[in-house]
């Protein structure tokens, strides 16, 4: 007999590899985008099953409500290029991204799976608080460098799309 | 309580690789850089996934995954927003954003 929680947890999942089938699979950009959404959000909810619902809220906060906004606006202001383009390549490509990716999941299954320690799941309640002071306390290299990446990201940006704006 | 079915690290490294699988196969798959990114961005979710699974899992007594994952969301955030600038930049100048046509760099 399944629980509602368990519903719920098979419903995410499910969520979650449908949008990632539709967000490579779909012919329309948008639809692409609108699976990717979907996907997030399937991937929030099972952060939600691992205890840390700090990284559910940015999840839903960074990835659906700034990178997807974000290609959605990319969506629009180039919306009359892709139209003429064909959306995928052909059938061989298709056949060599199938070998690559079942390659990965073949390594999955044949170590990752083997060496998992089996029994009771241990206890985990990691607050945004434990969060917080190991951002600040030992990985205060880390968090300042992102800082500054995402500084020069935006300066790089604007003047990418400032010097380009005379050239044709 | 611990046959519950979220109580199990398989499920979710199988989403993460799921994940990775869709990624992989969209970025060599799609034709537009639009829909390239889409993909990288499911690459990085999966990545995420698996080492907020793992931390969870393998070493629940302290919380390098969650902020390493909050760190590759920062990542990602400023990869995406530099590769959009530039792939308006390529439709400006090429009219088109199809990946197999541009090669002047590729020699």
């Amino acid at each position: 007999m399944m629980s509602i929680g368990e519903g719920i947890f098979l419903f995410a999942v499910a969520v979650t590899m449908a949008g990632a089938l539709t967000a490579i699979f779909a012919s329309s950009i948008v639809h692409a985008m609108l699976g990717l959404i979907a996907a997030m959000f399937g991937v929030a909810g099972l952060y939600v099953y691992l205890n840390s619902t700090f990284l559910a809220m940015m999840q839903i906060l960074i990835y659906v409500g700034a990178i997807s906004i974000l290609i959605a606006f990319a969506i629009m202001l180039l919306g009359q290029y892709p139209r003429k383009s064909r959306n995928f390549r052909g059938i061989l490509k298709l056949l060599s991204s199938l070998v690559i990716s079942l390659v990965s999941v073949f390594m999955f299954i044949r170590f990752v799976m083997a060496n998992l320690p089996k029994g009771v799941a241990p206890n985990f309640a990691m607050t945004a608080r434990d969060i917080g002071r190991l951002l600040t306390d030992q990985l205060i290299l880390p968090f300042e460098l992102i800082s500054l990446l995402l500084v020069v990201a935006i300066i790089g940006a604007v003047m990418l799309s400032m010097n380009s704006r005379g050239d044709k | 309580m611990s046959d519950l079915l979220y109580n199990d690290s398989n499920i979710y490294l199988f989403v993460a690789v799921f994940m990775l699988f869709c990624g992989i196969a969209g970025l060599v798959y799609r034709r537009t850089l639009i829909g390239m990114l889409v993909s990288l961005e499911l690459i990085m979710n999966g990545a995420g996934l698996n080492l907020v699974a793992i931390n969870r899992f393998i070493s629940p007594e302290n919380p390098y995954g969650l902020a390493f994952t909050l760190i590759i969301m920062g990542i990602a955030a400023a990869e995406s927003a530099i590769a959009l600038s530039i792939i308006i930049i390529i439709a400006r100048r090429y009219k088109h954003i199809e990946s197999g046509d541009m090669k002047e760099l590729k020699y």
